[in-house]
């Protein structure tokens, strides 16, 4: 019995010690695209070490750094964040950088970005011929920089890109490339009885990357291919 | 009840007679005051017993967890940092470099915050001055120690050069990073003073002068890495801006100079020497090679300069490597073993005596292609070897050291590594249980009947190697397996010669300063105490290989592939690879062994985030430092 009234006063102490919190959860948002600012395309990203938001919280001392991730086909979402003031940087921008920003959100909202890319990818082409797949296109640089290397990247994912691929076609280029040059770039299926299995569906992108600071990856819209 | 009034007399007596003292002014009976230890040269002692056990070594005990994982229920899963690189992977589960992974903060200034105290009070001990010099040297030592292995995981930090005083006000013990080069510049800075005042004794388990120069080689060498091969990445934020991370390129051949300085002086003071380096055949090298480091005492008065001691079989004195890492068929009862593999990429970088100077990656087939992973094809034509081993023959002697090959020999065993075999009619039966009888001789796929009997692929129990290599470097060939924690003893050498002479060869290739011919020498040297006879360039490439086959497993590839700022190309998507030996049943009734590179089973690709090369900075909300980029 005397146990029993210990443990009824232990948790009415205990609960005593619990009030609810009587803030609102996150009830705003942040979304929107990175249009190329002359073809009003998306611009294409990679989901692995591609090109992030970083946005930081205005009121407090030491604000903690968040991260979004833009999705591969330019567009990104927070659909759970604080109603507040934010400084909003890109990095690892694969586009001319743009300045950092401060933005009000306030309910679902939406910011759209227009900036230039590093390397169009253009006239895009990627069909199968037979056993092999054939991705030609050419490039139009927006900066003096060298193209660092090309490539037509194979997965089973939609997300498909130079980081998460299971097979690449690379070719380096090292220079300023022509905008009239026409690339070809060619993967043998047969090559890869592990990789590309017959009958299954994959996607294939071709991608180049500029020489800044490492290299920074541009793309064109992925293809779904059968083989 | 009498008796009752004179014990309440006594009592209350007691307590007014407490009362009297200022209780706040009371010394705690269960600590001992610093007067107490730094008072007395042996209390000296203890202490630093205590801060070389803090000492950041990667050893035994180093995991990505952290330091000295070897206490309490020191259960890693049989995990080792060579797991985050190409040299080996785990049996049973994949794993990479993680945000969470490698820290060393709160630690870090733990003992830089002891280390500091001591130095405080070196001035007041009554002590000879000799040995108040080399306490003030191995105190340097250690806080030089401390910073770089600071400096390496988060670039420049706060900077304690003293023991600090609370007096009340929080904010004031706040000290914010400095740059990455004065972090750097400082731990040069503490590697002098450790220098100054350290005596050049030999195979000491505590620090000497040589051990400090060592410290400063492998250091300067880092910082003059990431200024060289910095461009190869951009990081963006304000740790950038402020220069928190990030060296000048222009720093470089500063730190390889001193790089170069701090190895030239112990090669130069001819007083340590590689051991064994005239083996008289590669059997030999590789016998020498093994011993080395199963006790690295035997090379006390050459090679090693400075070795960390496993004492005892214990809690905090004994570590992990035998149970984790022998192969399956000597287990001994304990339950896990032979979760080391080291991968085809590695076994491929090692050279081949017939061809010096370039890596021989392991050939399979008559066409030579060493590049197709796509596995067993009944249509090409493999090469055939009489015994599960011949194919590395004329490999490298540290391969043999480093790796357990098929069918080689280990405590009297016989290793069996076998992937499969090929059905008279072609078909091919690869890591599944099988067997079949031809002629009245039963085969069986994975080498032998039982799970005792082998230790190659199958996946029982994630015991068995699934690269096709067992580990042998740093394995205790002497004693059984003592199915328990912590029950291995053999030391650790932190520092040893060949590192020290591999320092020197790669900061003189990579800055063009320094001797060139003593370079090529000192690169030569080690080759030829693994067997070698041809003397290869000096070249970087040259010189990178010879880092990676000589110091394989010695946690130093991780730190290779950050401070170079190659982890990020070489881990780009990227698949390890493993090596199917199988008997090929197709030429009985001779016995014939055929060999297929393939990915590592049962595992994805690995790709390495360039703000991984810093790790993030923890508790910056209250400590109110800038955050590395990208977290």
């Amino acid at each position: 019995m005397n146990k029993f009234r210990l443990i009824l006063f232990l948790s009415v102490i205990a609960l005593a010690s619990c009030k609810k919190d009587n803030y609102d959860g996150p009830t705003a948002g942040l979304s929107g695209n990175f249009f190329d600012a002359t073809t009003h395309e998306l611009v294409q990203m990679d989901i692995i070490r591609g090109t992030q938001i970083e946005f930081i919280e205005h009121g407090y001392a030491n604000p903690a750094t968040q991260t979004m991730i833009i999705k591969n086909d330019g567009t990104y979402a927070n659909t759970l964040m604080f109603a507040n003031t934010y400084t909003i940087k890109i990095r690892e921008p694969n586009f001319i950088p743009v300045p950092e920003q401060e933005v009000v959100i306030n309910g679902q909202t939406k910011l759209d970005f227009q900036v230039t890319p590093y390397i169009r990818v253009k006239d895009v082409s990627i069909v199968k011929n037979g056993t092999k797949i054939v991705a030609t296109f050419k490039l139009q640089q927006n900066v003096i920089n060298n193209v660092s290397k090309i490539g037509l990247y194979a997965h089973s994912d939609s997300r498909v890109g130079e980081p998460m691929r299971v097979v690449a076609k690379e070719q380096s280029i090292g220079a300023v490339t022509n905008p009239a040059t026409v690339y070809t770039l060619e993967i043998d299926i047969p090559a890869y009885p592990n990789e590309l299995k017959a009958g299954n569906n994959y996607y294939f992108r071709v991608g180049a990357f500029i020489d800044i600071g490492g290299t920074k990856p541009n793309y064109a819209p992925a293809v779904k291919l059968t083989i | 009840m009498k008796l009752n009034h004179i014990k309440y007399i006594v009592l209350a007596a007691g307590l007014s007679f407490a009362g009297c003292k200022r209780v706040l002014d009371l010394q705690p009976t269960d600590k001992v005051t610093a007067d107490a230890i730094f008072g007395d040269p042996a209390g000296v002692k203890i202490y630093m017993a205590n801060l070389y056990y803090q000492l950041p070594i990667e050893d035994f005990a180093f995991f990505r967890a952290g330091f000295n994982q070897n206490g309490g229920d020191p259960n890693n899963g049989g995990f080792s940092p060579a797991m985050e690189t190409d040299e080996a992977v785990h049996t049973e589960f994949g794993d990479f470099v993680g945000d969470g992974d490698f820290h060393w903060w709160d630690q870090g200034y733990k003992l830089i915050r002891d280390v500091n105290l001591l130095i405080d009070y070196i001035p007041t001990l009554k002590i000879r001055d000799d040995e108040r010099a080399a306490l003030k040297g191995e105190s340097a030592f250690i806080k030089a120690f401390a910073y770089f292995a600071l400096v390496k995981r988060y670039g420049g930090v706060p900077l304690m050069k003293k023991s600090q005083v609370y007096t009340g006000d929080a904010e004031a013990l706040k000290v914010p990073r400095s740059t990455e080069k004065e972090t750097w510049d400082y731990v040069m800075e503490l590697c002098d003073e450790a220098i100054a005042n350290l005596a050049a004794t030999k195979g000491s388990r505590r620090a000497s002068k040589y051990a400090a120069y060592a410290l400063k080689s492998r250091a300067a060498l880092h910082a003059a890495s990431l200024a060289k091969f910095g461009n190869r990445i951009t990081l963006t934020g304000p740790a950038v801006d402020q220069k928190l991370v990030g060296l000048d390129a222009s720093a470089a051949n500063g730190y390889y100079k001193l790089a170069i300085d701090a190895s030239a002086a112990i090669i130069s003071s001819n007083q340590l020497s590689l051991y064994k380096p005239n083996p008289t055949d590669p059997a030999q090298a590789a016998e020498n090679y093994r011993e080395l480091f199963q006790d690295p005492n035997v090379a006390n008065d050459n090679e090693a300069i400075l070795i960390k001691g496993y004492s005892l079989p214990g809690n905090n004195l004994g570590h992990n490597y035998d149970i984790w890492y022998q192969p399956a068929q000597v287990a001994n009862g304990w339950p896990h073993p032979g979760r080391m593999n080291p991968t085809l990429d590695l076994a491929d970088v090692y050279e081949s005596y017939t061809a010096p100077g370039a890596s021989a990656p392991i050939v399979t087939r008559t066409d030579g292609n060493v590049t197709d992973y796509n596995g067993f094809n009944s249509g090409t034509s493999y090469l055939q070897f009489d015994t599960p081993n011949d194919i590395f023959k004329n490999k490298d002697a540290r391969l043999w050291a480093t790796a357990i090959l098929p069918s080689t020999n280990w405590k009297n065993i016989s290793i069996i590594i076998q992937a499969g075999f090929v059905k008279p009619d072609g078909n091919a039966v690869i890591r599944t249980k099988d067997q079949i009888t031809v002629s009245g001789t039963t085969y069986y796929s994975y080498g032998a009947p039982d799970v005792t009997m082998y230790s190659g692929f199958d996946t029982y129990g994630g015991n068995n190697t699934r690269t096709g290599f067992s580990f042998k470097k740093f394995m205790n060939q002497t004693k059984p397996i003592e199915a328990g924690w912590n029950r291995s003893t053999s030391d650790w050498v932190e520092f040893r010669y060949a590192e020290v002479l591999l320092n020197y060869a790669e900061a003189v290739i990579e800055s063009g300063q320094g001797d060139a011919v003593l370079a090529a020498k000192v690169l030569n040297d080690i080759r030829h105490r693994a067997g070698h006879t041809t003397n290869i360039p000096l070249t970087a490439d040259n010189v990178q290989r010879e880092r990676r086959v000589e110091l394989a497993f010695e946690n130093k590839r991780l730190w290779d592939l950050i401070r170079r700022r190659e982890f990020h190309t070489e881990f780009n998507n990227r698949f390890l690879h493993s090596l199917l030996p199988l008997q090929d049943l197709r030429a009985l009734p001779a016995k014939k062994y055929i060999f297929v590179r393939v990915n590592v089973p049962n595992s994805g690709s690995k790709t390495f985030q360039p703000k991984s090369y810093y790790r993030y900075v923890p508790g910056i909300g209250s400590n109110g430092l800038v955050q590395n980029p990208q977290y």
